[in-house]
């Protein structure tokens, strides 16, 4: 009986918990819902592709599968910086679509429960709020949870919008 | 329905390609049948054929509870079963009767599997069929001896009617027959020779028998016994299944690429005495490697020959259902025109397949609205009443190209100049030449017809259908003699997946360019590099050829030589560009992927291939290039006048 509730509690604790994988970016932390994380990659040679957005890195060539890349800095308006050993590629999916994500270093997998994740501020570091799902907070550190689909979606929407341009 | 103990959902895919190729045979069918109107007998063969594709669709459409498309597919089974038992005289209004049907069943079909709405009209239509049904049988009855009880009064006047020459038709077929069964006791009545002269067949459409399977292609006796063995050497393949197939061979052979590059360079390496002398025990391996490459190389090829061609359909899919269209339409307009088709067995990718139909279609009823003249137009040409239209499909090296030509009256220049001057295409004093003057008419919004039709003419169509084939990388092309007709001619690859390259580089990356878009590759010195209002141009074999730097058009940076060019000469539709790129690195056949989404539409990128090496080459769009350079207006129109 007993046993039985703690299980039960257990099993709504963990559906109350965020497991994120965090990586830094710049001086901040986030994390990435671990589910849409296909793999995590070193650095490999990314071919540009031309006149395509600034954000856009290039393509890969992962086992016979084009992924396109996206440098996560350009994206939310950080300086470009030159890849180090530690720079990694996190291969996501979301939805039907698997995309790269450069980011400065992974560091760990998270699980932070849901009482420890607050709103999103009003501003964070120039990226738009839409992005963001909250802010977690494990000891002392604070982990920006991105919502990678909404980053996505206003990618293409700018990517096309940016194609649009060139075009007229 | 929720429990159904089977997957229901490839069940009804299953129905719906099985009802597709039914629907198209009895097409075929029927269009066949017309032509045994004038004798008032049908052929035998051509009933039961009908008769057991019906009779197939409402079998299966009953297994999964489809009861309308059931119901109505019951219906037309009764009528052929009339036509058969020769109750009731093959004539135009019954054979337009059974088109109407076939129309109905066909969006049945759809509303069933959910692609659109139930057809509107579809009561009053099998309430006349019950009407028609059960006046043959009572006139059956007639003869065979018992009273009449039923009057031409008793025929109650539909609601709307959903086309009035359909149900004149039908209408005047009951009353004719009532009246010849009280007058005469024959047991069936041919059609009155008065009737077949005054509504003459408007279209008879002939369709040469598409394929050597299904009954819809031969008629012949036995043809039941050949759909049964073509059957059971046919399976259906998801289509996806078979691209997935197709990306893995892909992967092969971009191994084997890969793969002999290394015995390449390991037999290189033997080549190397002093090397050769420390490790010679290499010796052996790498032959050993060499043969196994080739080897690999041989069957890799053969497989990916192979692959491509399950996924290699007859055109004749596509070609079956035109002659129904060209007989819709030419009645519809009053024309009499007769199709003749060859090449229906020539194989295409399943892909372009599914593509290619829409542009033809359109291309065809084009031919019939605009092209073929009236009949006593004709005559007066001292042409015959009927028009011809044909089509022509056949393969040409790595293409098929598919041609269309009527006898008609031509593409009107006058009328397209006077049009293009109303619309404010070209000015009054412009002077182009015929070629210029019938490129007009792939401009948006363009078209001559006088009155706007419910075919054609509504101004949308030759544009688009040049940019559909386009988009399938194929050629589009139109010659036309005036008073003596008009010709479409087609070429489309054979396959999109593979294609043979040319690899380029520029500044640090390679480029891959389509080789069925290169003319030549040549290296130029600066001094004959001129340029016209500031862009460069060459001059080849007394053409003036613009030339379009890729590093500048994708922004590469890079340095310029100073002494030459590296020029590859593409050409689209009689245009062509030289693009400049820094080396020739060699031709290669490539597979195409295409950029994810996320990437965005590139200008002048059409996909990406994956090298040998494992590294990534872009390829570049060929059609989206040359645009550019004629578009972009940097060399004027005038001075291309040659081409």
């Amino acid at each position: 009986m007993m046993a039985e509730q703690r299980e039960e509690k257990k099993q709504q604790y963990s559906g109350e918990t965020f497991q994120v994988v965090s990586f830094r970016l710049g001086g901040e932390e986030y994390g990435v819902d671990i589910s849409q994380v296909q793999e995590i990659i070193r650095m490999v040679e990314i071919t540009h592709v031309p006149r395509a957005p600034r954000f856009m890195e290039g393509v890969i060539n992962l086992r016979g599968q084009l992924i396109p890349i996206i440098d996560l800095r350009t994206r939310f308006g950080m300086n470009r910086a030159d890849h180090t050993k530690s720079t990694r590629i996190i291969v996501t999916d979301i939805g039907s679509k698997r995309v790269g994500i450069v980011v400065d270093s992974v560091s760990e997998v998270l699980n932070i429960p849901v009482e420890n994740v607050e709103d999103a501020p009003e501003m964070v570091a120039g990226i738009g709020t839409e992005y963001i799902q909250g802010v977690g907070k494990v000891d002392t550190r604070l982990i920006i949870l991105l919502d990678l689909s909404k980053v996505i979606t206003s990618e293409e929407k700018q990517a096309l919008d940016s194609v649009d341009e060139a075009a007229e | 329905m929720s429990d159904e103990p089977f997957d229901k959902e490839e069940f009804v895919a299953y129905f719906r390609d099985e009802a597709e190729e039914l629907l198209q045979q009895i097409d075929g069918d029927l269009l066949r049948l017309e032509e045994f109107v004038d004798s008032g007998q049908a052929d035998p063969e051509i009933v039961n054929s009908l008769f057991r594709a019906l009779h197939t669709i409402k079998g299966s459409s009953g297994m999964l509870g489809f009861t309308e498309v059931q119901g109505l597919a019951h219906k037309l089974e009764n009528l052929c079963d009339l036509l058969r038992k020769e109750r009731m005289p093959l004539s135009e209004g019954s054979v337009e009767f059974l088109f109407s049907g076939r129309d109905f069943l066909t969006d049945l079909v759809q509303a069933a599997i959910g692609q659109s709405a139930p057809p509107s009209g579809l009561n009053e239509f099998t309430g006349r069929l019950d009407q028609f049904v059960a006046i043959y049988n009572e006139t059956s009855n007639v003869i065979e001896g018992k009273a009449p009880d039923r009057s031409e009064g008793a025929t109650p006047v539909g609601s709307e009617p959903m086309n009035e020459a359909e149900i004149a038709a039908f209408e005047a077929e009951i009353e004719r027959m009532l009246a010849e069964a009280a007058a005469t006791a024959a047991p069936t009545a041919p059609a009155t020779p008065a009737e077949s002269a005054a509504a003459p067949s408007a279209a008879t459409a002939k369709a040469v028998p598409a394929r050597g399977n299904g009954e819809s292609a031969d008629a012949k006796k036995g043809s039941a016994q050949g759909k049964r063995s073509s059957l059971a050497q046919t399976i259906r393949v998801d289509i996806d299944r078979l691209d997935a197939l197709l990306n893995l061979v892909g992967e092969l052979v971009i191994n084997r690429t890969r793969i002999s590059d290394i015995a390449t360079t390991l037999g290189r390496l033997m080549g190397d005495r002093a090397l050769n002398a420390s490790i010679g025990l290499i010796g052996p391996l790498s032959k050993d490697l060499a043969d196994s490459a080739a080897l690999l190389a041989r069957t890799t090829n053969e497989i990916q020959e192979s692959i491509m061609k399950v996924r290699m359909v007859p055109i004749g899919q596509v070609f079956d259902r035109f002659p129904r269209t060209v007989r819709d339409v030419a009645k519809a307009r009053g024309k009499e025109v007769q199709l003749q088709i060859s090449g229906a067995d020539t194989d295409l990718d399943k892909t372009i397949v599914d593509e290619v139909g829409e542009p033809l279609m359109h291309l065809l009823r084009n031919c019939v609205d605009h092209g073929i003249e009236a009949p006593d137009e004709r005559e007066r040409q001292g042409k015959p009443r009927m028009g011809t239209i044909s089509l022509n499909a056949y393969h040409e090296g790595n293409q098929i190209i598919i041609e269309i030509s009527d006898d008609g009256g031509g593409i009107n220049l006058d009328k397209v100049r006077a049009k293009a001057i109303k619309n404010g295409l070209i000015g009054t004093e412009d002077r182009l030449t015929d070629r210029e003057l019938i490129e007009l008419i792939f401009t948006p919004g363009f078209s001559t017809a006088e009155e706007v039709s419910d075919v054609s003419g509504r101004g949308v169509g030759m544009d688009v259908v040049k940019r559909n084939i386009t988009k399938l990388k194929g050629i589009f092309d139109v010659d036309s003699a005036p008073g003596q007709g008009t010709r479409f001619t087609i070429k489309l690859p054979l396959t999109l997946a593979i294609i043979q390259a040319l690899l380029v580089r520029v500044v640090d990356e390679l480029y891959a360019i389509p080789l069925d878009s290169v003319i030549e590759s040549q290296r130029v010195e600066m001094p004959d590099v001129r340029t016209v209002h500031g862009s460069e141009v060459i001059t080849l074999r007394g053409q003036v050829v613009p030339l379009l730097r890729i590093a500048d058009f994708f922004e590469l940076g890079g340095e310029r030589d100073p002494e030459k060019v590296m020029i590859v000469i593409v050409g689209l539709q009689g245009r062509q560009v030289g693009l400049v790129v820094d080396s020739f690195e060699g031709e290669q056949e490539i597979v195409i992927k295409p950029l994810s989404d996320v990437v965005g539409r590139i200008p002048g990128i059409s996909g990406a291939t994956i090298l040998g090496n494992g590294s990534i080459s872009l390829i570049i769009d060929v059609h989206s290039l040359v645009s550019d350079a004629y578009a972009g207006g940097k060399v004027t129109r005038a001075e291309f006048s040659g081409v």
